[in-house]
């Protein structure tokens, strides 16, 4: 089923011409003839959660932005910066009027004036799309005071980012959008309740708002009806690594993973066995081969022990190591955290020192037990998820690979030794309590 | 803006019934029931939460994920736990971490023994650490500023100095740098971090990442003392602590509150400074301990000043008694209530003199004065951050009292006061002001009267005066006036009790006027009575009424003011001058007059602590004067507290105590004041200002006390408000000010001036401070300086009259067309030198 992706491809869609010759912007149209009570309500009927990552409902969210007569912003956030995830791109790159339409929809719908769209530096080519079709949606009299003759007065900025991964975070991204340095906020306040400029402000993630006007032009009960019945609509999601046919494929939630990985994305490569996979993006903790047959929605992720994130599926094979994947990863989180609370900032770079160690042979298995227990001490402790981000992961990995990744400790000693007799284990590592000794 | 409504609420903490304020913080809610949690980047003085350190970690139920305390606002019926193994899990977590890459050089850090992380370390932490790999490293210490070391390893990113630098001193400088474990406080292109408040950064600092570098090494904790005090060198009059090492004075930092928490920086005292300092009041310090400092008393022999001993000093000011009914004195405005006090009784009693003045230039009729001082119309400096309204006039917070400034900034960032800034020169507050108005330098009066104008709805009135006036009355009705003595003249005060009065400011809590006094102690002195046609307690002179000796002869009326004392010894009516902590030829205007009234002085006495110009040119004998640190006595802060100061170190060398002094030279000239310690003084004083009522030493006690919140201020005498002009119709358009009908061009500018907050002598003789010495520039508008083809930076001479000075260009954008602004009070090239309202300018 395809609602997002349908004739993706056609050739000029990312221009309004075709966007309109395919029904562009009648849902607008729609919806402004509605009350914003009546296209909220729609929006909340669908029950659609959000793409972003956290899989928070939009209706709620936006039903919690005060009433009334006041300074209320719309942030689209287009950083997509989660390992793995690539659907805001290609959504972008084809059908940019899709995401502006959605834009101005939900601006109505909790009577929102002021909108911008966040989006990642890197997309440089997605914001010149996205920026010439601002222009031509305000040109044809989309964007701009009393739209289409209606009551909503709406104004649609683009800001390209500068390149940090916490940019995303959405209380980070708010603070960069305001010039300042892009760290996450203590929450609360929410950003429904204070957000950019101090003011109520809705973000959302490019999916959720590109969905808005199949939402309206469907009927929100009528969106209700696909996929299950707490994970409803269909999904975008980005399948990259150790796969055949590496994309980005709109499925209905609930479908069985192993359809999405061995069905669309054309499984591993011959002779290869799915060691484990991320189902939701980096940050999600992994999977192994033993959970395909769950059905890709965000409750059986979250059973699962791990979640549907972003929606953003990396399958890893048995050609590489636990260690390796997860140096990368760790690498990722260390030099991306924003350094302003304790936990992450010293528990990511703690994390990468340690698989460092284990990668140069100087570790001992002992070392998996501190690495545990760091991130343990990262989980839930942080200002924000980015710390999860990195801890959960990491967690997942050293729980169900353990065996492996002593195996490789071991290895990679010998090779250390191999090479030369080093002082490689520093005194005390083996003994729990290295350091000051305690005082009892 | 009415105080926030205070209501008590129930919660559990720990299975404790614990009341609390509804909305404080979990963790100060916590404290003030005697339950500990630690924290390192919380600081409410800072303004709202940032939750980056996550050590204040607690368990509440309800919610699934452990939560911040500090950024918790306390609910009724909450029930919080702080001693699960869960948070005890997490406060080991944390502690651990932080020391991951801390790196424990606490034997050869300042903060050793002082240091929050040390004892969250050591109250919180498992007292173990499991990290073995590299630490982060960094050049250490480096110079954030001639004033700051700063060691990026042992720093714990608490965020702490970049809040006060972004969100209370709004100086914008320190930021971070880089990202994740690599991130690091700094400065934009590691500019030095120069700002009037800068060192604040080192108290707030929780670990040794910030320390200062004139106290670095000098003194581990354990071998330290606290001494309370005052800081006298400006008057918001700040309570500091001396750090006090064998009788030396090793630092001063903000006194903290009895009980206030160790992880914290200090409290201070709300009411007066808020916990925070200016660089002047926290590094001048060094000035007690230099060889500049006079320890012994100097007379002057053979042409120059000698070392004498203390009897002969004595014996050589004793003449001032040949010179009775002819002398002059001056009051510095360090000087204690004590001192001022007995200083006129001295005057007064012994010499036969009322010309006594503790202000600057021309006398302000007393009964204005009285009326200006009335309880009824005083603002306190809380009320500053509380009020609807702020109207600055006549002064530059930033550098008249520098706490102010702060005071003002939170009141705007933090309660959103609405602020009206009314200058002749552009101020620093002018970005949080919500309406400038600028006047002409010296134009304070006529600004006043058109806005009395304005607010009377008189015809003529200026529409930029009734958008004043109407910006001042729609904020609501709590209007705080925060005005300066120096740039107040006469027909300027009538002006502004006139506005007081329409504005219905008397009696209104929360509203009303808050001076700015020439002298730190401006306030104390005039109600000590060291001023002209008032003896204490604003009590009107009589010829009756002073003292012992009524039928004494060459008692001139009332009493003459600084300048007027200046012009009779001049021209020689008065031909002996006391200086009490005073140099006129820097502190007063019109350096040529003074220097004829000094030179003209057959004898000239000066208290002082450094020998400043006037007083190495002219003074006869120099008796050594006490630092704040050394005082025993009492002051008045411009909002009426009463603080005393306390002895912190013995006096160095010969300098003897101030108050000793006067009552010597009394009796030398014939009259016991029967003191014999400072409380004997003190004690004298109150029996004299009926307002102070039965005030004891105990009772001002360590945090002061405000005499208008005592029953005895309804002592406080109101006759004269009728002559002061009070209630009458609008004040008459003064004439404009001089000089602004000078048409200006080929140079000519119209002349404004300023006291930097660095002019004080203090700070010239402070090795630490000495980069911050003012020296002469003059502030051009940019088109001006355009004009005069004059670049920032250029050197240019100043002239009037044949005078010159010496001056850097500043091509300042907010100056307006036309004027130019030169430092006053400062050693060399000091503006005094001009008496003329215009100056050319040109390139040297």
């Amino acid at each position: 089923m395809k609602i997002l992706f349908d004739r993706i491809d056609e050739p000029g869609l990312n221009t309004l011409e075709v966007y309109e010759r395919r029904g562009g912007y009648e849902s607008l149209r729609k919806a402004l003839t509605m009350a914003p009570d009546e296209v909220l309500q729609q929006i909340s009927d669908s029950s659609i959660r959000g793409r972003g990552g956290a899989g928070f409902r939009m209706g709620q969210k936006a039903s919690f932005l005060p009433h009334g007569n006041m300074d209320k912003y719309l942030v689209c956030n287009a950083d997509e910066s989660e390992p793995g995830t690539f659907k805001d791109r290609e959504l972008m790159q084809k059908s940019p009027h899709m995401l502006i339409e959605g834009i101005l929809i939900a601006s109505w719908a909790a009577e929102i004036s002021r909108a911008f769209i966040y989006i990642r530096g890197e997309y440089d080519h997605q914001a010149d799309i996205l920026e010439a079709a601002i222009a031509e949606a305000r040109d044809a009299g989309y964007i701009g005071e009393k739209i289409l003759g209606s009551d909503h007065t709406i104004s649609l900025v683009l800001h390209r980012g500068a390149g940090a991964y916490i940019c995303g975070e959405e209380t980070g991204l708010l603070d960069s959008l305001e010039g300042k340095r892009g760290n996450p906020r203590l929450k609360p306040p929410f950003p429904a309740i204070e957000g950019l400029y101090h003011g109520p402000t809705l973000i959302n993630n490019v999916e959720t708002l590109a969905t808005v006007p199949h939402i309206i032009r469907m009927g929100g009960k009528e969106y209700a009806q696909i996929g299950t019945e707490t994970s409803t609509g269909t999904k975008l999601v980005s399948v990259s690594g150790d796969v055949q046919r590496p994309g980005n494929y709109e499925i209905e939630l609930g479908m069985p993973s192993r359809e999405i990985i061995y069905g669309l994305a054309g499984g591993p490569f011959e002779g290869r066995e799915i060691k484990f996979w991320f189902p939701g993006g980096s940050s999600s903790p992994v999977l192994t081969a033993a959970d395909l047959d769950l059905p890709y929605d965000f409750d059986s992720m979250a059973k699962a022990g791990s979640m549907l994130g972003s929606g953003a599926i990396i399958v890893v094979d048995d050609s590489h190591t636990i260690l390796e994947v997860m140096h990368k990863l760790v690498k990722f989180y260390a030099h991306e955290s924003c350094g302003k609370c304790v936990p992450c900032r010293e528990g990511t770079r703690w994390t990468l020192r340690m698989v460092q160690r284990i990668q140069a042979g100087e570790a001992t298995p002992m070392d998996l037990d501190i690495m545990a227990s760091v991130q343990e001490q990262i989980i839930g402790n942080c200002l924000c998820v980015l710390g999860d981000a990195m801890a959960m992961p990491v967690g997942s990995m050293v729980a169900k690979f353990r065996p492996e990744l002593e195996a490789e400790i071991e290895a990679a000693r010998e090779r250390a030794e191999g090479a030369e007799m080093a002082d490689v284990i520093p005194v005390g590592v083996a003994d729990e309590h290295a350091g000051p000794y305690p005082v009892h | 803006m009415p105080r926030p409504q205070q209501n008590i609420i129930q919660l559990t903490i720990d299975g404790r019934e614990c009341r609390a304020v509804e909305g404080t913080m979990l963790v100060d809610a916590a404290r003030a029931n005697d339950i500990e949690i630690p924290y390192f980047c919380y600081e409410p003085k800072l303004g709202n939460p940032v939750g980056a350190c996550r050590m204040c970690l607690v368990e509440i139920e309800g919610i699934p994920k452990l939560q911040t305390s500090c950024s918790t606002p306390v609910k009724d019926g909450m029930v919080v736990h702080t001693q699960t193994e869960r948070v005890h899990h997490a406060q080991n977590a944390i502690v651990e971490f932080l020391l991951v890459n801390h790196p424990l050089d606490c034997p050869v850090c300042d903060k050793g023994g002082e240091c929050p992380l040390q004892d969250i370390t050591f109250g919180w932490g498992l007292g173990r650490s499991r990290f073995i790999e590299p630490k982060r490293h960094f050049e250490k210490p480096l110079a954030l500023s001639p004033l700051i070391a700063i060691d990026r390893e042992r720093c714990i990113l608490c965020y702490r100095c970049v809040r006060f630098s972004q969100e209370v001193a709004e100086d914008y400088q320190l930021i971070f740098t880089e990202r994740a474990a690599d991130t690091f406080v700094g400065t934009h292109n590691g500019h030095p971090y120069v700002a009037p408040f800068s060192g604040n950064i080192i108290e707030l600092c929780p670990v040794g990442a910030l320390t200062s570098r004139p106290y670095r090494f000098r003194a581990r904790p354990w071998d330290i003392e606290g001494a309370g005090g005052i800081c006298t060198l400006c008057p918001s009059q700040c309570n500091v602590e001396f750090t006090v090492r064998d009788e030396k004075v090793m630092r001063v930092r903000a006194r903290d509150a009895p009980g206030a928490p160790a992880g914290g920086g200090p409290v201070g005292h709300p009411d007066v400074d808020d916990g925070w300092l200016c660089d002047k009041g926290r590094f001048a310090y060094q000035a007690i301990h230099v060889d500049e400092r006079i320890t012994q008393p100097l007379v002057r022999d053979g042409g120059s000043l000698r070392p004498v001993s203390w009897e002969r000093a004595l014996d050589a000011a004793a003449g001032l008694a040949r010179h009775r009914g002819a002398v002059g004195a001056l009051v510095g405005g360090q000087a204690t209530n004590e001192e001022g006090f007995l200083l006129q009784r001295l005057m007064r009693e012994a010499l036969h003199s009322s010309d006594i003045d503790s202000g600057v230039g021309e006398a302000v009729a007393p009964e204005l004065l009285r009326a200006l001082a009335a309880p009824a119309l005083q603002a306190t400096v809380p009320d500053i951050e509380f009020a609807h309204t702020v109207l600055v006039i006549g002064c530059e917070p930033l550098d008249d009292a520098p706490i102010f400034d702060l005071r003002i900034r939170k009141g705007v960032r933090r309660r959103g006061v609405r602020l009206v800034v009314a200058s002749a020169r552009p101020s620093a507050l002018d970005p949080n002001a919500g309406l400038i108005r600028r006047h002409e330098p010296g134009g304070e009066a006529a600004f006043l009267a058109g806005l009395d104008r304005a607010l009377a709805s008189a015809d003529g009135a200026d529409p930029d005066f009734t958008e004043l006036a109407g910006y001042l009355r729609e904020g609501g009705e709590d209007l705080v006036i925060i005005w300066g003595e120096r740039c107040l003249d006469e027909p300027a005060l009538r002006a502004l009790l006139s506005i007081v009065d329409r504005l219905g400011l008397a009696d209104r809590e929360g509203a009303g006027l808050l001076e700015i006094p020439a002298g730190a102690n401006g306030r104390g002195l005039r109600e000590a009575g060291a001023t002209p046609g008032m003896g204490p307690g604003f009590a009107a002179i009589t010829s009756a009424g002073l003292g012992a000796d009524p039928g004494a002869v060459g008692r001139p009326g009332p009493g003459r003011g600084a300048r007027q004392i200046a012009l009779a010894a001049a021209n020689g009516d008065i031909t002996a001058l006391y200086l009490f902590q005073t140099d006129p030829l820097r502190d007063q205007p019109d350096r040529a007059l003074w220097d004829r009234a000094l030179s003209g002085a057959g004898l000239v006495v000066a208290h002082a602590a450094v020998l400043t110009e006037g007083l190495a040119e002219h003074a006869n004998v120099i008796f050594p004067a006490e630092s704040h640190a050394e005082k025993e006595g009492t002051v008045v802060h411009p909002d009426g507290r009463l603080q005393r100061l306390r002895t912190a170190i013995a006096h160095p060398g010969g300098v003897r105590s101030g108050w000793w002094v006067i009552a010597e030279l009394a009796k030398h000239a014939g009259v016991d004041t029967g003191v014999l310690t400072s409380p004997m003084a003190f004690k004298q004083l109150v029996a004299a200002v009926p307002f102070y009522g039965d005030l004891t030493l105990e009772e001002i006690g360590g945090r002061g006390v405000r005499w208008q919140e005592r029953s005895a201020a309804s002592q406080f005498p109101t006759a004269g408000d009728a002559a002061a002009g009070v209630g009458s119709g609008p004040i008459p358009a003064p004439p404009p000010a001089p000089g602004s009908a000078v048409a200006t061009g080929n140079g000519t500018l119209r002349l404004g001036t300023y006291r930097p907050i660095w002019a004080a002598p203090e700070v010239e003789i402070s090795p630490a401070l000495k980069f911050t010495v003012a020296h002469q520039q003059v502030e051009l508008a940019p088109e001006d300086a355009h004009r005069l083809g004059i670049a920032s930076g250029e050197a240019v001479e100043v002239s009037q009259n044949g005078t010159a000075l010496k001056a850097i260009a500043h091509v300042r954008t907010g100056v307006q067309a036309g004027t130019a602004f030169l430092a006053d009070g400062i050693a060399v090239e000091s503006a005094n030198a001009f008496t003329e309202p215009v100056i050319e300018v040109h390139k040297r």
